[in-house]
């Protein structure tokens, strides 16, 4: 029997929705901050204007929901899906006022694009928007990488037995420390730490490119938060391109390959445990699937003889699938240059290298390295439990932050996220080809949707079909959340309906 | 002494650059854009990287962003989009996303360039003539334009950033509102911690 959801629990997912509306109109208290200091009046004003919104809904929610209860988990799952969709409504005020989105269908798809570090965008003259609204789409992905639970965590939360339901519905289950709101705080501490080194690397080597103070400092400091949270935003349309150079192009990829990482093993690093790097499943999955793929694209484009010199294929080809694997979506070549140039053996590698993504409990998408690595140790246990005697006991094991022994029920979850975002993969490319695009180029952005990774063969465009633009809209929102938090708000709305 | 330097680069750039244009102009394969009376669209040139790779092209359009001066060349970006004559800012309608070519030239014709496109201006916009390349050899495979000479066809503009009287009144209503539910809500909270206490 399905329970219809009572009067507190309505109150309890909109008190903790209204607390992370409210972080949202916090933030954007920085982009405003950068628009008075360079003078962007009008711009200025359209952060008073979400922020205003940010704050009415935020604290009416707040006084219209007063309850004292404490979270349950469904609470928890529904208040991070449930968030994510407040936040998407709310925060995409500044893009529609900006005049630079043909709809607010537009402004919500680039808003749930930075949120869930995407980076496919509709926002049209990218190269004339203002600094304020620049610092706007790169805030909101770095935030979006951290997640925008953990920010309510870390500041606008008491610790609660709730906050770690909120947390876990957000996509992460690792507790770097005991309690929930202490790991919110590292997984910001070792953000910001990154946010520091990166953010100088990239401003000295933009003013050694010949970029003059300002915008060194400034598209460093996005760059870095667009790599840092795979998130593949970049102040100018042409990308990590606009830079033409081998440096850059190196420190983008330090930063994104890092920010793929599970915070765990930051954490673990952070403590000064080395030994994690080397053992741990996550890195080890990784690697092999990053040289598979690199290959197969390496091999696809020296057949088309699309690049004149074996240190240029490399340099481009490295640089792409890498940025697709960790699911950034930076990338050197134009978007249509997958179809022009790169032809169906480079994308299919690359699609593949979006599908499985980066590690758990990071900033990246995908299916994630600890599933494709977990699947790999179950198909291989089965083999050894075949041609091991009928007395025999296979014990599988892998290592993640500590040693752990295969269990079923590992296998089994590891499996129902993997087919529901090959399920998610297949829809789009369905709906895709049913609109009229090619079969490569359908699959090549769905996947790039749904694994939140944000490279583009040129579908995504303002005038894309709306039916597609929701599609990916609903895709990047289930993929960054792993699905079972848009379950479980769809199964609250299904009890508000029909439960008893 | 900078001065003859300057001619001696500018001399040795052209003896060494006028022989590879010389010879692109002659491998010149585009049959259907005759170069001396129309410019090529970034589209055209990447949609058939193949068909224009190597020849001579002749592109238009507004400098954006800055030029990166890596000594004695610089990079310059130009975007040949539905915003090259006039941008969202100064009112033009949407119509689609940007798209342009990066061009490479020696660093004193990037210099002629002076108004570069961002939110406050529309950028200078500039008419090159150079060899198309559909993966640089010498700049990793990127595509781009090797340009020698630079001609800037009208000057960029300041662009005006005037706040709309609309969007004020929006946001002292709607900042009123905030501050009346925070408000609310601090005086809600303070009654329940009195009742407790």
């Amino acid at each position: 029997m399905i329970l219809r959801p009572r009067k507190d629990d309505h109150l309890i997912v909109g008190k903790y929705v209204g607390k992370i509306v409210v972080g949202i109109g916090l933030l954007m208290a920085i982009p405003l901050l950068t628009s008075l200091v360079f003078g962007e009046w009008d711009t200025a004003l359209d952060f008073v204007i979400g922020m205003g919104a940010c704050f009415t809904s935020g604290y009416g929610l707040q006084v219209l929901c007063r309850t004292e209860k404490d979270l349950r988990l469904a609470h928890g799952l529904v208040v991070a899906s449930g968030s994510w969709i407040a936040a998407t409504l709310l925060g995409a005020i500044p893009h529609w006022l900006s005049g630079h989105e043909g709809s607010y269908l537009n402004a919500m798809f680039d808003l749930m694009s930075g949120y869930t570090t995407t980076g496919l965008y509709l926002i049209q003259d990218l190269d004339h928007i203002s600094y304020g609204l620049n610092m706007w789409r790169h805030l909101l992905t770095y935030a979006g990488g951290q997640g925008i639970v953990v920010i309510a965590l870390t500041f606008l939360v008491k610790g609660t037995a709730g906050a770690y339901r909120m947390y876990v519905g957000e996509g992460k289950d690792e507790r770097l420390l005991p309690n929930v709101i202490e790991t919110a705080r590292a997984i910001w501490l070792v953000s910001l730490t990154w946010l520091g080194i990166g953010t100088a690397a990239l401003t000295v080597t933009g003013l050694a490119l010949g970029q003059g103070p300002v915008r060194a400092f400034l598209q460093g400091l996005w760059v870095f938060m667009g790599a840092w949270s795979t998130g593949g935003f970049a102040p100018q349309s042409y990308n990590t391109m606009w830079f033409h150079s081998p440096i850059y192009e190196i420190i983008c990829i330090v930063i994104f390959v890092a920010g793929s990482f599970n915070f765990a093993l930051h954490w673990a690093l952070w403590l000064g445990d080395r030994k994690e790097l080397r053992r741990n499943i996550e890195i080890m999955s990784f690697t092999v699937t990053a040289l598979i793929t690199v290959s197969i694209a390496t091999f696809g484009l020296s057949h088309l003889g699309v690049y004149p010199d074996a240190v240029n294929l490399f340099r481009k080809t490295f640089y792409q699938v890498i940025s697709a694997h960790t699911t950034t979506g930076f990338s050197t070549i134009y978007s249509r240059a997958f179809v022009t140039q790169w032809g169906p053996v480079a994308m299919l590698a690359t699609m593949l290298a979006m599908a499985i993504g980066g590690s758990a409990c990071s900033t990246a998408g995908g299916i994630k390295g600890i599933r494709i690595g977990v699947l790999t140790k179950a198909y291989l246990q089965d083999v050894r439990s075949m041609i091991s005697p009928d007395s025999a006991v296979v014990v599988e094991r892998y290592h993640h932050i500590r040693d752990m022994v295969l269990e079923d029920r590992v296998v089994r979850t590891a499996l129902m996220i993997t087919l529901a975002y090959v399920t998610a993969y297949a829809v789009l490319t369905v709906l895709g080809v049913l609109l009229g695009y090619g079969f490569t180029q359908a699959a090549f952005e769905g996947v790039s949707a749904a694994s939140n990774t944000g490279l583009s063969c040129g579908i995504t465009a303002p005038d894309m079909p709306n039916l597609l633009k929701w599609a990916y809209i609903v895709a990047m929102w289930m993929g960054r959340l792993e699905f079972m938090s848009v379950l479980a708000l769809a199964g609250h709305f299904y009890a508000i309906v029909r439960g008893k | 002494m900078m001065r003859r330097t300057l001619v001696a680069y500018a001399l040795l750039v052209t003896l060494l650059l006028a022989p590879s244009v010389a010879l692109a102009e002659e491998h010149f394969v585009a049959p259907h854009v005759p170069i001396s009376e129309n410019a090529l669209t970034s589209a055209e040139l990447v949609d058939l990287p193949d068909m224009f790779d190597g020849s001579v092209v002749i592109f238009r359009g507004e400098a954006i962003g800055e030029a990166m001066v890596r000594g004695n060349w610089a990079w310059l970006h130009l975007n040949d989009d539905a915003y090259m004559e006039r941008n969202i800012e100064e009112g033009a309608p949407l119509a689609g996303l940007n798209s342009g070519m990066p061009i490479w030239v020696p660093a004193s014709e990037a210099a002629k360039v002076s108004v570069f496109g961002d939110y406050r201006h529309g950028g200078d916009i500039v008419e090159v003539r150079g060899v198309f390349n559909a993966a640089c050899p010498e700049h990793g495979g990127d595509m781009d334009i090797h340009a020698v000479h630079v001609e800037v066809i009208r000057r960029g503009r300041e662009v005006s950033d005037p706040v709309s009287s609309n969007k004020l009144v929006w946001a002292v209503v709607v900042s009123l509102a905030a501050a009346g539910a925070f408000v609310a809500n601090r005086n809600l909270y303070r009654i329940r911690e009195s009742r407790r206490s």
